[in-house]
């Protein structure tokens, strides 16, 4: 296993009977890097997601995040991992601080640590004194903020968002990247799914993926560059035609 | 008319779809005349009694005898050699235990004076009193039977006349009765949710904008229903003749006349409780409370209103399903005419009308 | 992790406490069902309304008639209408019987005949019908003795036990206790349960390091908790409202009622893993309540129903749990009387729980 990478996947596979939802995919994150997980809706990326943070067993394939198989260890990985669906996933009839407190005992951190935590999270995420408003009460960029707030409670290495900000208008999703930023110059490694292309472009690293499959990766800018694109939107609508159009002639 | 038969078969295709509603409809109607026909039995026989005879002659064993070939008795399963008769109630083994106690047979050739104990477990008083009826008259039989012929005694002799169901099957009293709690339930507790559902879903704004006249909405919505709820009465209806051979002795254009009162107020229940609810979830809370609860606990379907507290007795007089299966019983198995049901048929009405016209107000108030 | 586990159980009861819907489950249904129930749900024969012809109108037919009323059982009312349309009365349901006393009833007590009256009863209520009819019977052979001072040799005495005064209510509170117990925990456990997976919180907690062990004891507990608490509630208002005797032992009560829960807990986790609404899981927990209900006992014996339904019956769990509820609370069982109850119910628990758990960590991971 290679130290420098938070997250290597090889081949893997899952299928739903006879849906292939991830068809043999490969990839490696290295440690502290920010990585843009890219597809159409129904591509997959959800399911891969599910299959690294230890939700959903693969049918084949192998993997490992931060060091641990992603086959035999998923207790393990998920003290070392940070998540956030897209669905929103707090408990709407508990408080910020309420949520916050449930899933640091959930982490097994002690009343102290969370007490702490939560300040600390208050302050950096600027929750104010939204962190008491029944969360079903909050508007959606703070219940967002609030769930990112959840996932990094119990200081995890690598965080897995799952299209973090959709429905979020653009002041809050440029918050919430600077945040992102943030905590990868602290060395968390972020492994993020969005279909906004402009956030792509903040991304170190992007894989694009279509129908179960990764049809590119690499750093944003040189795959714009290889293709010729004007820009990642052109990139991303480009390729997702080839391959439909490969598809029909096979 | 065109419309209304477009929001009609939408309906249709809703409830089509919707296990939960196919449910209530299908299942439902069929589970309970099932339960209400074969485990509400209330006549009480095979009680398990005990004997414990100290006696031990021909006299004692004919009147052990007597008991068990009754049908009202019967022995119990194990025959535990048991002396302590309350290890019998208290495991439940037996219901009563009677005790015989030495010098029975010689009492009885003298004529002197002998009881039998008996020992009841009154836990179930309705179990309790019939231990007690059918034992005493079993014992007083077989006292008779004793006395040598030809003394004259007095007696009551009742000659009774059983009406309308004189084999007493209890099947015949409940089965029809479930109609009335069958339709309250499409009746009210569908159409209210399904309103709600369409406020939820925000389909009814929707709807409202389209060139549809609130009533049209609501007249659509509601006539699967209606037929939906006749369908299920006719189910109920057949399976009780089926199954249950219960016989339907009156005019069945009368039950279907007041079928359609009862309907009629009903689903007024049912777009009421939507009008105040916002959600589907309330809708069937509410409707559970305010319709079923009453319709099976107030109405004698099973529990008789004259046994019940005079406040109770009182809220029973608003209840529609009270007077409809006072109607429906008296149609079905006792050949009841307009006549006789006049004044159920006039309460009805009365109900139904006030029912209507809140529903209509409110209604029209909510959507503007 | 047992902080995992004491945060589950302290969320829950959050939730709970603000959720006016759960609330009014938790406290209002008890005790409106105690009271309903306790009001309503009388099935002895009682307040017959019964009218009388008494085409004799001698001093002993004014007195037999009178004698029909001790006891609650008859309630004789002149008749308004002509004999021989007393059959109208029956139709629209405003009397259930009717006694007809022939010319020469007096007399022929009198001279030390055997004299016949009528009894015309409505038949549609069988069960009424069967029992009035036995009690006129009873009614009629102690008059006719009395009148003539014939002293029978052989009487019985009975020893009414449990419940010597025959009061419903005492019946039927335990019962309730029963019902509320397996409604609420498998209501409120499978609703709880299917609410985490609607709102996707049930994800979270997966890739939280809560073992599924952890994350199934967490979910039940409140609710086990709740449901004794509802037990509670329904017993100290049956005991002070209705003054129902408690003649067992509380605490064996409580202590079989824990082994109950681990059935209708497990019920509830099943119900959460076949569904995926919280309606549903509604629906399905009411669905199975009606007929736990009908098949346990509550309302009529089982050993009444027909044979094919009596095994039936075996496969509820709640009509074992009735037997112990009533046999402690009315007759002051102990475990060894009810010993084929408890190893059943033990045995349900097991199973049940066992294999939903199963399921639900199936699911879970």
């Amino acid at each position: 296993m290679n130290a420098g990478n938070a997250v290597v996947i090889d081949n893997l596979s899952r299928h739903f009977r006879s849906f292939k939802a991830v068809d043999r995919i490969s990839l490696e994150v290295r440690t502290g890097e920010t990585f843009g997980f890219l597809g159409a809706n129904g591509a997959g990326k959800t399911t891969t997601i599910r299959m690294l943070c230890g939700l959903l067993s693969p049918t084949s394939g192998t993997g490992t995040v931060a060091g641990f198989d992603i086959n035999r260890q998923a207790e393990e990985i998920k003290k070392s991992i940070g998540y956030m669906s897209q669905k929103f996933s707090l408990y709407p009839d508990l408080t910020g601080k309420e949520n916050l407190s449930f899933y640091g005992a959930a982490y097994g951190l002690t009343r102290q640590e969370v007490r702490e935590r939560t300040a600390e999270l208050t302050d950096r995420l600027s929750l104010g004194d939204f962190i008491d408003r029944l969360t079903k009460s909050l508007p959606v960029g703070w219940r967002q903020r609030l769930a990112l707030g959840v996932s990094l409670l119990h200081r995890p290495r690598i965080l897995f968002l799952d299209e973090p900000t959709s429905g979020v208008d653009p002041v809050f999703r440029r918050k919430f990247w600077q945040i992102l930023y943030e905590l990868a110059e602290e060395g968390v490694t972020v492994f993020v799914t969005t279909h906004y292309m402009d956030e792509a472009e903040y991304c170190g690293r992007i894989s694009i993926m279509h129908q179960g499959r990764i049809v590119e990766a690499g750093q944003p800018y040189e795959l714009i560059r290889k293709h010729r694109s004007e820009n990642l939107e052109e990139l991303f609508i480009d390729l997702i035609k080839n391959r439909e159009t490969l598809n029909a002639e096979a | 008319m065109q419309k209304l038969r477009f929001l009609a078969q939408k309906e249709f295709r809703h409830i089509l779809r919707d296990p939960r509603s196919l449910v209530i409809v299908v299942v439902m109607p069929i589970m309970m005349t099932f339960l209400y026909g074969y485990a509400i039995s209330l006549d009480v026989d095979n009680i398990v009694i005990g004997v414990i005879d100290y006696d031990r002659t021909d006299e004692s064993q004919q009147l052990i005898d007597r008991f068990y070939n009754s049908a009202y008795f019967s022995k119990p399963d194990v025959n535990s050699e048991s002396t302590d008769p309350e290890t019998w109630l208290l495991s439940s083994e037996a219901k009563a235990v009677m005790i015989i106690k030495p010098g029975f047979a010689g009492s009885l050739r003298e004529r002197s004076d002998f009881s039998l104990g008996m020992i009841v477990d009154g836990s179930d008083n309705t179990v309790a009193a019939a231990v007690q009826n059918y034992a005493s008259a079993v014992v007083s039989k077989y006292a008779l039977d004793q006395i040598p012929v030809g003394r004259d005694i007095p007696g009551i002799t009742i000659s009774t006349q059983v009406l309308y169901n004189p084999d007493l099957e209890s099947s015949h009293f409940f089965v029809p009765g479930l109609v009335a709690i069958i339709l309250m339930m499409i009746s009210a507790l569908l159409t209210s949710i399904t309103i709600a559902r369409e406020k939820e879903t925000g389909t009814m704004e929707q709807l409202l904008t389209a060139p549809v006249t609130p009533v049209q909405i609501i007249i659509g919505k509601i006539l699967p229903y209606v037929g939906l709820a006749l369908l299920d009465g006719i189910l109920v209806l057949v399976f009780a003749k089926i199954v249950f051979g219960v016989p339907f002795v009156g005019s069945y254009l009368l039950l279907l006349a007041f079928g359609l009162i009862y309907v009629s107020a009903a689903l007024s229940i049912g777009i009421l409780i939507s009008s105040l609810v916002k959600t589907q979830q309330v809708a069937m809370m509410f409707a559970l409370v305010t319709t079923l609860l009453p319709s099976v606990m107030l109405s004698g379907l099973v529990f008789a209103i004259r046994n019940m507290p005079p406040v109770l007795q009182g809220l029973a007089q608003i209840v529609p399903a009270k007077y409809f299966v006072t109607v429906i019983r008296g149609i079905m198995l006792k050949g009841a005419g307009l006549g006789t049901l006049a004044l159920n048929g006039l309460a009805l009405l009365l109900l139904m009308a006030f029912l209507m016209t809140v529903a209509a107000r409110k209604f029209n108030t909510r959507i503007d | 992790m047992n902080k995992a586990f004491w945060g589950l159980v302290r969320k829950e009861f959050i939730q709970v406490f603000r959720d006016r819907n759960m609330l009014r489950i938790v406290f209002a249904v008890p005790i409106i069902q105690l009271l309903l129930f306790g009001y309503v749900v009388k099935l002895d024969v009682k307040n017959i309304r019964m009218d009388v012809y008494d085409f004799d109108q001698s001093r002993l037919s004014r007195e037999f008639v009178n004698s029909t009323s001790a006891g609650e059982y008859f309630l004789p009312t002149p008749a308004q209408i002509a004999i021989l349309d007393l059959e109208a009365n029956f139709q629209d349901g405003s009397r259930d019987m009717a006694l007809i006393i022939p010319d020469g009833f007096g007399k022929g007590l009198e001279s030390h005949q055997n004299v016949t009256i009528g009894l015309v009863a409505d038949g549609s209520d069988a069960n009424m019908t069967a029992i009035g009819s036995g009690y006129m019977a009873r009614m009629a052979q102690k008059y006719a003795r009395d009148v003539v001072n014939l002293r029978m040799p052989l009487e019985v005495k009975y020893d009414v036990l449990y419940n010597p005064e025959a009061e419903s209510v005492y019946f039927m509170v335990p019962g309730i206790v029963a019902t509320l117990l397996t409604m609420v925990t498998i209501m409120l456990t499978s609703m709880a349960i299917v609410r985490e997976r609607e709102s996707g919180t049930l994800e979270q907690l997966l890739v939280t390091p809560i073992s599924s062990t952890t994350l199934l004891f967490g979910k039940v507990f409140p609710f086990a908790v709740l449901g004794l608490f509802e037990m509670t509630v329904a017993l100290v208002v049956g005991v002070l409202w209705f003054d129902i005797p408690f003649v067992g032992s509380p605490v064996l009560l409580f202590g079989l009622s824990a082994l109950y829960l681990l059935t209708t807990l497990g019920l509830g986790l099943f119900f959460s893993t076949v569904t995926s609404t919280q309606q549903q899981a509604m629906f399905f927990a009411w669905f199975f309540s009606v007929f736990a209900i009908l098949t346990s006992g509550f309302f009529t014996p089982v050993w009444n129903m027909p044979k094919w339904l009596q095994y039936v019956t075996y496969v509820n769990p709640m009509r074992f749990f009735m037997n112990i509820v009533r046999g402690i609370m009315m007759k002051g069982a102990g475990v060894t009387h009810l010993l084929p109850d408890i190893y059943t119910l033990a045995i349900f628990g097991v199973i049940v729980f066992g294999f939903s758990a199963a399921r639900f960590s199936k699911r879970a991971r």
